[in-house]
């Protein structure tokens, strides 16, 4: 290895905000979560996908040390949750589930909680989170009355206190009406911002994952299904489905047999429309070719399959809330 | 060291920032006065002097069973209403090992008994001074102490005992009721040679001050050991189970 690759595994290796190995949680001799493994980079928002019952909040659970991993380990910023909790979890803050916070103390006290089990957190940085969450005018009255909304903004107020390099949120719109969950994503692009941290939602809504997330890990039955780079649709993938409406459909036909690398998928002569499959490239080609041939071409569409029909296919349909 | 006390004062926040906190040193106190009134109207000639009403009332006889309920109530939830309000997580995931939580709830719950039996010796004490007077003073704080270390052994056994079934259960209501159903029993003395290695019969080491013994061959130092043997039994099973248990 030359020095050159030395230096690029090792500053990858940096870059590694949170490291899954192969992790498994068998309970009474089922897995519910079985071996999974994926990263986590730096600065990076990424969503952990899968419908009610795939294993998510036990696979943070685990990441948080709440309950122990049958196998595997996970490294956060190169500590191991296993050997090293303490210096592990110093870089995650993160809410499991609920918010649940003790409802006879002010949200003030409550933080002050959480401010005495930490190294280096002073007041300033209470005021901090707190403004940063918008949270002034509540602190001092006691949670009990808070909305779930507002709990949830103390709960991010907790995590964020030490100063964490991951933020982990489990399902952090559940229970909030529209206004809320907007409100929430408006919370987490200004975290992700403000903060420069990693963020891990989990989520059973793709939607909600959509709108935010750089990347999605999807999971379903405690397995890893796939990951996917969010917000890719803008660029150009090599393999293109179209569909022609053309004025003279057998012609037209002709032309895609004709022409290597197109493969013809349907036809349609009620409507003179062809689809076809073939590399973005020689889409100018193809144009040309029934231009030349006299076809007469009224439009031409892309059929893109969304990332719901991914999702429901990955997830087996039916099964998503 | 530090962190530790940090974490006591956590703890302790818990408990004090209760509307209720205050319920049982208010009973306790009040139940000082009456008792002292009552016994003055009644039976003035019981006690000769404020140390000797102190001393019988402070022990597990007198008041001092009832501080150690008061006890028992107080901090069966330190454990088990963690898990039940669900705060157990936010909790857990900070960089403190469990044991250090665990052993800062110990302590707090020790030093709420402490605060208890102190109150009440206290009001003990000025209600004595009220209804009984100064007279033949001399040397007794030695006797006050002893009845006072003797309740308080008795309480810290049974806040132990309390912990540990607190964490075993994580229920605030079968804390209370299982240590409840003890307290009432433990008075019972089967008098067959396996039971002075039970717990009840050692409970009381007032007993040995006047020569007795609960049943023949115990001693104050053979008590001394055995509740301390049951009491690490209870922390070495609390600790296990709290360390290792998965939160779910
Ligand atoms: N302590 C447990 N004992 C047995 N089964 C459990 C336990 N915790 C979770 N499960 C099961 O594991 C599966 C995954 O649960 P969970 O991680 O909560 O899913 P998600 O958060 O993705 O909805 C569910 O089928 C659930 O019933
Ligand atoms: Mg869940």
């Amino acid at each position: 290895m030359s020095q050159r690759d030395v230096q690029q595994a090792q500053h990858e290796r940096e870059d590694i905000v949170l490291q899954m190995n192969e992790v498994s949680k068998v309970i009474k001799g089922k897995a519910i979560v079985d071996k999974l493994s994926f990263q986590i980079r730096k600065g990076e928002i990424v969503g952990l996908l899968g419908p009610n019952g795939a294993g998510k909040t036990t696979t943070i659970r685990m990441m948080t040390g709440l309950i122990r991993m049958s196998e595997g380990d996970i490294e956060v910023q190169g500590h191991s949750i296993k050997k090293n909790f303490k210096s592990a979890i110093a870089h995650i803050g993160a809410i499991i589930e609920n918010p649940e916070f003790y409802p006879y103390m002010t949200g003030l006290d409550n933080l002050r909680q959480y401010e005495r089990m930490t190294d280096d957190v002073d007041d300033d940085r209470i005021d901090e989170v707190v403004q940063l969450v918008g949270l002034q005018e509540a602190m001092n009255k006691k949670v009990r009355s808070y909305s779930l909304g507002m709990r949830q903004r103390l709960g991010i107020a907790q995590a964020l206190l030490q100063r964490p390099k991951l933020l982990i949120l489990d399902e952090p719109t559940n229970g909030l009406d529209p206004a809320g969950i907007r409100e929430m994503r408006d919370y987490m692009r200004t975290i992700a911002e403000v903060e420069g941290i990693s963020i891990l939602i989990s989520s059973h809504m793709l939607s909600e994952v959509e709108q935010i997330c750089h990347r999605a890990v999807v999971i379903q039955n405690g397995k890893l299904v796939t990951v996917t780079e969010l917000g890719a649709e803008n660029s150009v993938s090599e393999e293109v489905t179209l569909t022609f409406r053309v004025d003279a459909i057998e012609p037209a036909i002709a032309i895609a047999h004709g022409t290597e690398g197109i493969q013809v998928v349907r036809t349609d002569f009620i409507r003179d429309q062809l689809t076809v499959t073939m590399n973005n490239k020689n889409v100018p080609e193809l144009v040309g070719a029934l231009g030349a041939a006299g076809v007469g071409l009224y439009r031409i569409e892309e059929n893109r399959q969304s990332l719901e029909e991914d999702f429901l296919k990955w997830t087996g349909g039916n099964r998503i809330a | 060291m530090h962190n530790l006390k940090r974490l006591v004062v956590n703890e302790w926040l818990k408990l004090f920032k209760k509307r209720s906190f205050f319920v049982p040193y208010a009973l306790l106190i009040g139940m000082s006065f009456i008792v002292g009134y009552v016994i003055h109207s009644f039976a003035a000639g019981m006690f000769g002097s404020v140390y000797d009403f102190t001393v019988t009332m402070s022990y597990i006889q007198g008041l001092g069973q009832v501080v150690t309920i008061m006890a028992i109530i107080g901090s069966s939830g330190i454990v088990a209403k963690e898990y039940s309000q669900g705060t157990i997580k936010f909790l857990l995931i900070r960089a403190r090992s469990r044991t250090s939580i665990l052993a800062s709830k110990y302590i707090t719950a020790l030093i709420y008994g402490l605060s208890l039996t102190l109150a009440t010796a206290v009001a003990l004490f000025i209600s004595g001074s009220i209804w009984f007077g100064f007279s033949g003073a001399e040397g007794r704080w030695v006797d006050v102490l002893g009845s006072l270390g003797y309740s308080y052994v008795y309480t810290v056994v049974y806040i132990t005992l309390a912990f540990m079934i607190g964490i075993l259960t994580t229920s605030g209501g079968a804390t209370i009721g299982i240590t409840m159903l003890m307290l009432m029993l433990d008075k019972t003395i089967i008098q067959k040679e396996f039971y002075k290695y039970m717990l009840f019969p050692n409970l009381d080491l007032s007993v040995y001050t006047d020569g007795g013994a609960p049943l023949p061959g115990m001693t104050l130092s053979f008590s001394i050991v055995m509740l301390a043997v049951y009491v690490l039994l209870f922390l070495l099973a609390g600790f296990v189970v709290f360390r290792r248990r998965d939160v779910a």
